[in-house]
C-alpha cells in the first residue's frame, strides 16, 4: 500500500473519463446554440424559417441588410451613449461611496451595506411604473421631457447600476491595504486628497470592473428602455426586441438578419468578458447579480 | 466569499482602519440621494399607487384618484391571476435553481484539475452566462420556431414534439432555456468554493486512500455547502425576477403557463392600463421575494471586521 503518489494525482477529484464525458456533454449543449446563431446569421432568412442548421449557401450580405431593415445603428448609438455614461458616473459615485463606507466607522454604516444587497433584489417591475409616473409628475411641474429621452434612462441605469457598483468597490476597498493612506494622512491629507490620490490610482481593477458591470446592466435591460423612451432614443435591445416580435406580424420574415442583429449585440458584451475574464468573474460572485 | 477582492492584497492581520474623526460623510450624498429618488422614492409610490384606482384617465394627477383601499389586493388575490401566476414563477425559479447547482458543481469539479485547452473550456462555460438575455431569448425563439431547427431535429426521428412556444409546453421551454443560461453562476461560486479547500485536506484524503467519490461526498462538498446554498438563493432570486427572457421569448401577453409574475405585472400596468391593481401585483411578488433576501441577508458577513479569513 506504500504507492506513491504525485501532487496531480493527490489533487484529483475526478476520475479522466468522467471529466471528458462532463467536459464535452457541458460544451456540446453550451455550444450548439451558440454555433446556431452563427450559422444561422450567414444563412438565408427562409432557410431559417425552415428550421435549416447548416446553411448551403453563405449570406454575409445579412450583416448589411439588417442595418436598413431596422434602426440597429440608431439604438446601438443610444446604448452606447447611454450604458457609457452610466459607467463612468457610477463607478465615480461608487468609489466615493464605498470609500466611505469601507474606511469609517459611523451610526448606519451597517444598514447601508444591507441596503446595498436588498436594493439588487428588487423586481425592475415593481419600480418601473412608479418611476415612469414620477418622471413624467417631475417633468410636467418642471416643464421638461424626461420620459423619453435618454437623460430619463441615464438617470434610472445610474441608480440601479450603483447598488452593485458600490458593493464591488466594497469588497475591492476592503483588500487594500490601508498603511499608504494612514502614511498620507499622517502627511496632512484631507480625506478627498487620500481618495483622489491614494485609493482611485491603487483602484483601477475594481473601477474597470464596476464601470463594466454597470456598462451591462443598461446594455442589457429591455424593460426600462421599452417603457422610458421613444422610436428615437431606444436602446439596441428594444430595437432586436421589437425586431423579433415583428417577425410573427405575416410580412416577409428576416430571421437571418435577426440572428446578424442578435450576433451584432452580444459581440461587444462577450468581449468585454473575455477581456477582462480574470476581474469580472471575482466581481461576479462578489454580489451574485448579471 | 463575498469579500474576496479579486487581484487584491491579502492580509491576514490587517485592522479595519475605521476612524470616527473627519467623516467625509457628504461624498455618500451624490449616490445616496440618486438611490432615495430614483429606488425608495418609487418603492413608496408603488404603495400608494397599490391603494389607488389608478388607470389611463386618472394617470395624469394621480395622487387625486380615488383611494379604494385594500381592494386592489382584494382584486390581485380573488381574480384569477395572481395565485396562477405565483405558482408558475415560484416552482420555475426553484426548478431552475435547484437544477443548475449540480450542473455547475459538475462542471467545477470537472474543471478544477488542469488538463489542455482548460482555460478555453472555462470561457465557453461562461457564454450562456454572459449573453445578454435579449440576445439568448432572439436565439431560443428562433431555435423553437414552428417547423424550425428543433422540430426538424425531432422530424428525422418521426417526432411532432408539439408547439414549444405556446400551449402547456411553454412552460418547460421556459425552464430549459433559463437553465442554458443560468447555470455558469452554480458553476462560478462552487469553483470559488473550491478555491478554499487546502492543499493539506488533498493530502489527507489520499493517504486515507478515499476513492474519488467518498472524497468528494465526505470531504470536498461539506466545503462546499455555503457556496452552493448561495447559488441557489441568488440564482431564484435573479429567476424570479427576470423579465426579460420570457418577455422576449413569448412576447406579450405570454401564453398561459408561462405568464411569470414580472410578465403579469408589466402587462397589467402597460396593456391594460390598471395601474392600481399591476402595483398591488408587485407588491405581492416583493412580498415573495423578501422571504430568500432575507434568508440571504443573514447569511452575508457585511462587514469584514467580523469575518474570520479563511486562508488558503
Amino acid at each position: 500500500m506504500s504507492r506513491r503518489y504525485r501532487q496531480s494525482d493527490v489533487m484529483r477529484l475526478m476520475p479522466g473519463p468522467l471529466v471528458v464525458v462532463i467536459v464535452v456533454v457541458l460544451l456540446i449543449v453550451v455550444l450548439l446554440p451558440v454555433l446556431y446563431m452563427l450559422l444561422s446569421s450567414v444563412n438565408s432568412d427562409t432557410a431559417v424559417a425552415a428550421g435549416g442548421f447548416w446553411p448551403r449557401s453563405l449570406h454575409f450580405d445579412n450583416y448589411l441588410k439588417v442595418w436598413s431593415t431596422v434602426n440597429l445603428a440608431g439604438g446601438i448609438g443610444n446604448s452606447v451613449l447611454v450604458c457609457a455614461a452610466t459607467a463612468v458616473v457610477s463607478s465615480v459615485l461608487a468609489i466615493a461611496t464605498a470609500f466611505v463606507l469601507v474606511r469609517f466607522s459611523f451610526f448606519g454604516r451597517i444598514g447601508i451595506l444591507r441596503a446595498l444587497l436588498a436594493l439588487q433584489s428588487i423586481p425592475g417591475t415593481l419600480i418601473l411604473l412608479p418611476v415612469f409616473v414620477l418622471f413624467s409628475t417631475i417633468g410636467q411641474t418642471l416643464g421638461v421631457a424626461i420620459v423619453g429621452t435618454r437623460w430619463g434612462l441615464f438617470l434610472t441605469y445610474l441608480t440601479f447600476a450603483l447598488p452593485f457598483s458600490t458593493w464591488v468597490m466594497v469588497t475591492y476597498l476592503r483588500g487594500l491595504p490601508v498603511e499608504l493612506e494612514e502614511a498620507a494622512r499622517i502627511d496632512g491629507a484631507s480625506s478627498w486628497r487620500v481618495l483622489v490620490r491614494i485609493v482611485v490610482p491603487l483602484s483601477w481593477p475594481g473601477i474597470v470592473v464596476a464601470a463594466i458591470f454597470a456598462f451591462l446592466l443598461g446594455w442589457n435591460d429591455v424593460l426600462f428602455s421599452s417603457a422610458l423612451t421613444n422610436p428615437g432614443t431606444r436602446t439596441a435591445a428594444v430595437v432586436l426586441q421589437a425586431f423579433a416580435a415583428s417577425q410573427e406580424g405575416g410580412a416577409i420574415p428576416t430571421y437571418g438578419q435577426m440572428m446578424a442583429a442578435s450576433l451584432i449585440c452580444a459581440v461587444p458584451v462577450v468581449v468585454l468578458y473575455l477581456v477582462f475574464q480574470r476581474y469580472l468573474v471575482g466581481g461576479l460572485t462578489a454580489g451574485g447579480v448579471k | 466569499m463575498v469579500s474576496t477582492a479579486p487581484g487584491a492584497v491579502r492580509r491576514s492581520n490587517r485592522r479595519l482602519a475605521a476612524r470616527r474623526e473627519g467623516r467625509p460623510l457628504w461624498m455618500l450624498a451624490p449616490g445616496g440621494v440618486l438611490m432615495v429618488v430614483v429606488i425608495v422614492v418609487p418603492l413608496i409610490i408603488a404603495l400608494i399607487i397599490s391603494l389607488l384606482d389608478l388607470d389611463q384617465y386618472t394617470l395624469r394627477s394621480w395622487l387625486q384618484a380615488p383611494f379604494i383601499g385594500l381592494k386592489n389586493y382584494v382584486e390581485a388575490v380573488g381574480g384569477s391571476q395572481l395565485m396562477p401566476s405565483v405558482g408558475i414563477s415560484v416552482s420555475f425559479a426553484v426548478i431552475v435553481a435547484v437544477v443548475s447547482l449540480p450542473i455547475g458543481a459538475a462542471a467545477a469539479l470537472a474543471t478544477q484539475n488542469a488538463f489542455r485547452g482548460r482555460a478555453i473550456v472555462r470561457s465557453c462555460f461562461l457564454i450562456p452566462y454572459v449573453l445578454p438575455a435579449f440576445v439568448v431569448g432572439t436565439v431560443w425563439r428562433t431555435i423553437f420556431l414552428r417547423g424550425g431547427v428543433v422540430d426538424q431535429a425531432f422530424g428525422l426521428f418521426g417526432a411532432h414534439p408539439g408547439l414549444w412556444l405556446n400551449g402547456p409546453q411553454s412552460y418547460w421551454s421556459l425552464i430549459l432555456v433559463q437553465l442554458w443560461t443560468s447555470w455558469p453562476f452554480a458553476y462560478l461560486l462552487v469553483l470559488a468554493g473550491l478555491q478554499a479547500v487546502e492543499n493539506e485536506v488533498h493530502e489527507a484524503s489520499a493517504l486515507d486512500g478515499a476513492g474519488w467519490w467518498h472524497k468528494l461526498w465526505y470531504v470536498i462538498f461539506p466545503y462546499l455547502r455555503g457556496p452552493a446554498a448561495l447559488a441557489v438563493v441568488i440564482t431564484f432570486l435573479h429567476n424570479f425576477n427576470a423579465f426579460t427572457l420570457p418577455y422576449v421569448l413569448f412576447g406579450v401577453p405570454a401564453p398561459d403557463a408561462v405568464d411569470v409574475l414580472p410578465l403579469l405585472t408589466y402587462v397589467t400596468s402597460f396593456q391594460s392600463f390598471r395601474f392600481g391593481l399591476s402595483a398591488a401585483i408587485a407588491v405581492c411578488s416583493l412580498i415573495i421575494v423578501a422571504i430568500p433576501l432575507f434568508a440571504y441577508l443573514r447569511a452575508v458577513r457585511l462587514d469584514v471586521g467580523e469575518k474570520r479569513e479563511v486562508r488558503a
